[in-house]
């Protein structure tokens, strides 16, 4: 088989060819008139009250943003955004906005789903995108229940979880949604809080400035379902025990702060099989510690810290951005075949009419009469 | 858009609402509790637990406690956006509209 | 001895030799070998040259599904059937006059379907013990010609070494054995060239460009296609000529096609006269993946083409580009529908143009991959949860598929729906000339994308009584057309018009989320009004009744038209009345098929299914349709159907029918039109 070398075209923030907005825009502007409808204490709310407000400052045309979305709680998110949207189909955002991305340079496009939607009936999008890096940020809602079917196992539900569906426990092993997208080679992949505004919104930003498919898992708490399933990481009495910052270019500490030097009690090293393990900071030279590289090209130490993540109840999870790293997305190849095609073609050839009647009439041909 | 919290918490303080926050964005002052409408993502978990029903939805505030969106707002004029309860400490102040109020709810000033 | 073709128009004259010419109006050749012998190829050349030449033709590929069946077996036969004439045909026919059997296996796979009388030429070098084994034969055939118990004692068998003859002329290439030998069916198309007077430029200059990069290759073929024609008119073993003269066909350009480079075509055409750019979303399926192939060499015309990771993916995508403003396309096959249905529905609900196309192919399950088969339309119709209408377009044959994919594009854009385009293997890969289309005379395509609010809110009533202008200041994505009853368009990156759709049930006009009952009921009614309207922009169904008299109307759809039309021309050459109709809009219906279908008191549907057509229009008219059903992968039989129709005339008459020669007695296949 032949491979052609399609050259590296010149790499550009995700949202460099969307329309600038005329002026300041205001969150009241991108909500929508749709009255909410998730329950009370859902955590969804606070990433659209994140999304709402963030969405403003990346100044970009309101009528060039598109959310898209499958089925399931978070789905219903782009009904609340003043923006164009479309709540399609179970598992399937990631397909529909591939379609949308790939013909329209000129949208921001923004897919919202769960852990249902994206891990287990879209899972094969979910990677394809990653995969081919299409440009468009992928926000994973991740509650590790099903909600809108009201509380069976998800995907991300540990082991053992007694369910309406699993009364003696289930019995699948979780699916680590930040494992999955790096070994599906996403460019960016992160992993925020849904209470936690400031690191959401900075995740957001560095996620909608990323070319090619940014992937954000956000943990989810669904009150109703699974309360509490992410309290570790949320109260501030344990937080600093359960949350591993993620800093590029900080060595990854976690724990009691010391005052002076700032790093916390734990951090993560290079272990001896070539993964990455917590050791006690004290216990080692601070140039051995592991200072976190998302720009790291080889995706390795950024899974091998995925794996620091319970699989079980969540008492210890990496948080920030794993993996940021360039290359070329889809998309913006795939434009450029056909941009390059109808250029020298329309250039030899003249325009689409006179070049139809020349390919019908290509070939042999003969007449009659 | 934000919940606001009236009159009738002012010397009650229940709290419950506090722990039900998923965003921590109900702070402690010395007379009633106040939420910082930045930080609310209007979430409605607050509002069916309080036991002396001061909690509105903004849009659904009744007219007679109409300032008390005013109110919490302007107690964070000089907060700005704490970022979590959990974290602050404001129980020494009051809005001074709240400060200048007499006993409410059976409490002794 | 010559093979003895016997036709009404049959003359002998020399050649310029000593050599008889015959003319004949028309003939059947069955190019028949292993799946690697290049028969597909070879069937394709001799067909542009007969298309060059100026005959009406027809075709029929006929593969197995596995690329490289195991050599020399019977499912490994690949087949290739031409019918040329100097008349208009409707079919490939029936019963082919000539075999081209490359093995054993060929021989034995095929001759069932032969006349007597019919011509066999058969390649002796592979009826080795080994071969003869594999194709189940104890004997070899051919040691029995003209014994008392001769197997092939009705036919004409003309054995030559083909192959044996390919190698020795190409020696000079150096090629090896096997590449040499397999220039074999170069060698057996340039003697059947020879023998019916084929032009030989055309294929000289397809392999020129073929194997531009290997002369060697290049070579070896171009002298075997030679010493074919060279050993026809050498031998002594075939002692006539044929000649079909050029067919009067309409005047214009033509060129031969295949159905589904016909409706790549039409895509791009739609593109071009709609102004959109085409999004194909697909994933690979027999035997709709061409129709991928070609597209993605279209980038020129603005065609960008995802394939997908998997069939949902690739309608999801295609679903994607219309809401962006793109004409959304998938294709795919029966089993790919299936996967598709609940996308076809979220584009139904968010009423958006969509092309979906559907090669069919036998079912069910994986089925009959490479075989032809009509058993999508109850898929197509119904196949969807919930109330979710589809207009339904077939083409009737292979160059139909490009006006029909236009019309199609058509009603998708000007209706805002999901369109299935119900297209099949035989439409697909089979070919007859085309009478190219001028691009001007195509439809032109409006999209009428919204541009600007068309509700005016409450709020700007209000202003409008102290003096404000009461204009439209909001969009309401579900405020429809009162004439087509379709929504607006709204593409992403028109400002003022931000909406969101979605598979939840809309609110008439604002489109919002509604789970009210009234308004549930309204909107599955408006629905399927809109796709009803469409029978409106139809014109008159057109019913070929010639003389007024038939009692038999034979009613059908996508690729039966041609066997149907010829089994109409046998039964009217025998001197009966039948009436013929055929469908290419199967959802909704043209507007007077009911009142048509009255005029008849018997109504006859041939399909190539159990009768999916004939359950929907004894659903939708009380109409007795008696069904013609055979599902067998191949296209219907013209003579066969024609002893139906007959049999059918006859209880309808109250006369006896007898189709003689026209029927299935010999000699097969009249499908000129009855003298006038």
């Amino acid at each position: 088989m032949t491979t052609i070398d399609l050259g590296t075209p010149s790499l550009r923030s995700g949202t460099e060819s969307v329309p600038a907005a005329d002026g300041p825009q205001t969150g009241k502007e991108f909500t929508s008139d749709q009255e909410v409808r998730w329950c009370p204490g859902c955590g969804d709310y606070a990433v659209l009250k994140a999304v709402q407000s963030f969405l403003p400052g990346l100044g970009l045309r309101r009528e060039n943003i598109v959310f898209v979305s499958g089925i399931g709680c978070s789905s219903r998110f782009p009904y609340y955004l003043d923006t164009y949207g479309m709540h399609s189909i179970h598992g399937r955002a990631p397909s529909i906005a591939t379609g949308i991305a790939t013909a329209r340079e000129d949208l921001s496009v923004w897919v919202v789903t769960g852990d249902g939607d994206a891990l287990s009936i879209g899972g094969n999008h979910l990677i394809h995108a990653l995969r081919r890096n299409v440009n468009m940020t992928i926000l994973l809602f991740n509650n590790r229940i099903y909600g809108l079917t009201k509380g069976q196992y998800s995907p991300t539900s540990e082991v053992g979880k007694v369910t309406k569906s699993t009364p003696m426990g289930s019995l699948d092993h979780p699916f680590n949604p930040v494992s999955l997208a790096l070994g599906a080679e996403g460019s960016f992949v992160a992993r925020t809080i849904d209470s936690d505004r400031k690191h959401l919104t900075a995740v957001l930003e560095a996620a909608a400035a990323h070319r090619g498919t940014s992937f954000v898992e956000i943990y989810q708490n669904c009150p109703i379902f699974n309360d509490n399933a992410f309290d570790a990481i949320k109260d501030s009495e344990t937080k600093e025990h359960a949350i591993i910052p993620l800093v590029h270019g900080e060595p990854i500490t976690f724990g009691t702060r010391d005052e002076t030097t700032g790093l916390g009690d734990k951090a993560l090293a290079r272990s001896a099989g070539g993964g990455v393990e917590v050791v006690d900071t004290a216990a080692m030279p601070v140039e051995d510690l592991l200072v976190h590289d998302a720009h790291n090209e080889d995706p390795s130490t950024a899974f091998a810290i995925s794996r620091l993540t319970d699989s079980g109840y969540l008492n210890r999870s990496p948080i920030g951005i794993f993996r940021q790293v360039q290359r070329p997305t889809y998309d913006d190849l795939a434009r450029a075949q056909v941009n390059d095609a109808k250029t020298k073609a329309t250039q030899a050839e003249g325009n689409d009419t006179d070049r139809l009647t020349q390919l019908l009439n290509a070939g042999d041909t003969w007449n009659v009469g | 858009m934000t919940y606001v919290i009236s009159a009738s918490c002012i010397d009650v303080k229940d709290r419950a609402c506090v722990d039900e926050c998923p965003v921590d964005c109900i702070y402690e002052g010395a007379r009633m509790l106040y939420i910082q409408p930045d930080e609310c993502v209007d979430c409605g978990a607050c509002e069916p637990v309080c036991p002396v029903e001061a909690i509105f939805f903004e849009d659904d505030v009744p007219e007679e406690t109409a300032r008390f969106t005013r109110l919490n707002a302007e107690f964070f004029d000089d907060l700005g956006s704490p970022g979590g309860a959990a974290n602050s400490n404001f129980a020494d102040r009051d809005h001074p509209e709240i400060a200048a109020m007499p006993a409410q709810n059976g409490a002794h000033a | 001895m010559p093979p003895s073709f016997v036709g009404p128009a049959s003359l002998e004259t020399p050649d310029h030799g000593s050599r008889l010419v015959k003319q004949l109006d028309r003939v059947i050749i069955r190019f028949a070998g292993d799946s690697g012998d290049g028969m597909q190829l070879t069937g394709d050349r001799f067909t542009q040259e007969s298309s060059v030449f100026g005959n009406d033709l027809v075709t029929l590929p006929n593969f197995p599904a596995e690329i490289r069946a195991p050599q020399g077996t019977l499912p490994g036969v690949s087949s290739f059937q031409v019918h040329f004439a100097d008349h208009d045909i409707l079919t490939a026919g029936d019963r082919p006059d000539v075999l081209v059997a490359m093995n054993p296996a060929a021989l034995k796979a095929n001759v069932g379907d032969l006349p007597k009388g019919a011509a066999i030429i058969v390649d002796t070098h592979d009826f080795t013990k080994r071969n003869l084994d594999k194709a189940g034969y104890a004997v070899n055939p051919l040691d029995l010609l003209g014994d008392a118990n001769d197997p092939l004692g009705d036919f004409q068998v003309h054995t030559v070494d083909l192959t044996g003859m390919t190698v020795e002329a190409v020696k000079e290439y150096g090629l090896s054995r096997k590449d040499a030998a397999r220039a074999k069916n170069m060698f057996a198309l340039g003697l059947l060239s020879w023998m019916y007077g084929r032009p030989t430029e055309p294929t000289t200059t397809f392999l020129e460009n073929k194997f531009k990069k290997s002369p060697d290759i290049l070579g070896a073929n171009l002298t075997a296609f030679k010493a074919g024609w060279n050993f026809g008119e050498t031998t002594e073993t075939f002692v006539v000529r044929y000649e079909i003269k050029p067919a009067k066909l309409p005047e214009g350009t033509y060129r031969n096609i295949t159905g589904n480079l016909a409706l790549s075509y039409g895509l791009i055409a739609a593109g071009v006269r709609s102004g959109l750019p085409v999004f194909l979303g697909s994933y690979p399926i027999t035997p709709a993946s061409d129709i991928l192939h070609e597209l993605s060499k279209h980038k020129s015309f603005g065609v960008t083409t995802l394939q997908a990771e998997d069939e949902i993916a690739g309608i999801g995508a295609a679903i994607g580009a219309s809401f962006a403003g793109s004409l959304g396309v998938t294709t795919t096959s029966g089993p790919g529908v299936a996967l598709k249905s609940e996308a076809v529905g979220l584009a139904v609900m968010t009423e958006l143009p969509l092309l979906v196309i559907d090669v069919q192919r036998g079912g069910p399950s994986t089925g009959l991959p490479t075989k032809t088969e009509q058993a999508d339309l109850l898929q197509a119709m119904y196949g969807r949860n919930g109330e979710a209408p589809v207009p339904i377009v077939a083409p009737q044959s292979p160059g139909d598929c490009f006006s029909a994919a236009v019309e199609a594009a058509r009603i998708a854009i000007t209706y805002r729906t999901p369109v299935m385009l119900l297209s099949d293997g035989y439409l697909a890969n089979g070919s007859e000339p085309w009478l190219i289309p001028s691009v001007d005379d195509l439809p032109e395509i409006d999209p009428a994308f919204a541009t600007a609010p068309n509700h005016a809110s409450a709020k700007a009533l209000a202003a409008a009584e102290n003096g404000g202008d009461g204009e439209p200041d909001e969009f309401w994505p579900y405020l429809r057309d009162p004439e087509t009853l379709a929504r607006p368009w709204a593409i992403p990156g028109t400002a003022g018009l931000e909406h969101r759709i979605g598979g939840l049930e809309k609110g008439e006009g604002h489109g919002n989320i509604s789970y009210d009952p009234a308004n549930h009921d309204l909107m599955v009614r408006t629905r399927q009004a809109k796709i009803e309207a469409i029978a409106k922009s139809l014109p008159p169904l057109e019913v070929d009744d010639a003389s007024g008299q038939a009692k038999v109307l034979v009613i059908g759809w996508g690729s039966t038209y041609g066997p149907i039309g010829a089994a109409c021309r046998r039964v009217r050459r025998a001197g009966y009345h039948v009436a013929q109709t055929h469908l290419r809009h199967l959802n909704p219906f043209p507007a007077d098929l009911g009142e048509i279908l009255k005029g008849y008191d018997k109504v006859l549907v041939p399909e190539m299914n159990l009768g999916q057509l004939s359950k929907m229009l004894r659903a939708e008219f009380l109409v007795d349709a008696i069904g013609y059903n055979h599902v067998r992968g191949l296209p219907l039989k013209a003579a066969e159907l024609a002893e139906a129709i007959g049999q059918l005339v006859g209880e309808a008459e109250g006369i006896n029918v007898d189709l003689g020669e026209h029927g299935l007695n010999p000699p097969a296949d009249h499908e000129e039109m009855p003298i006038q």
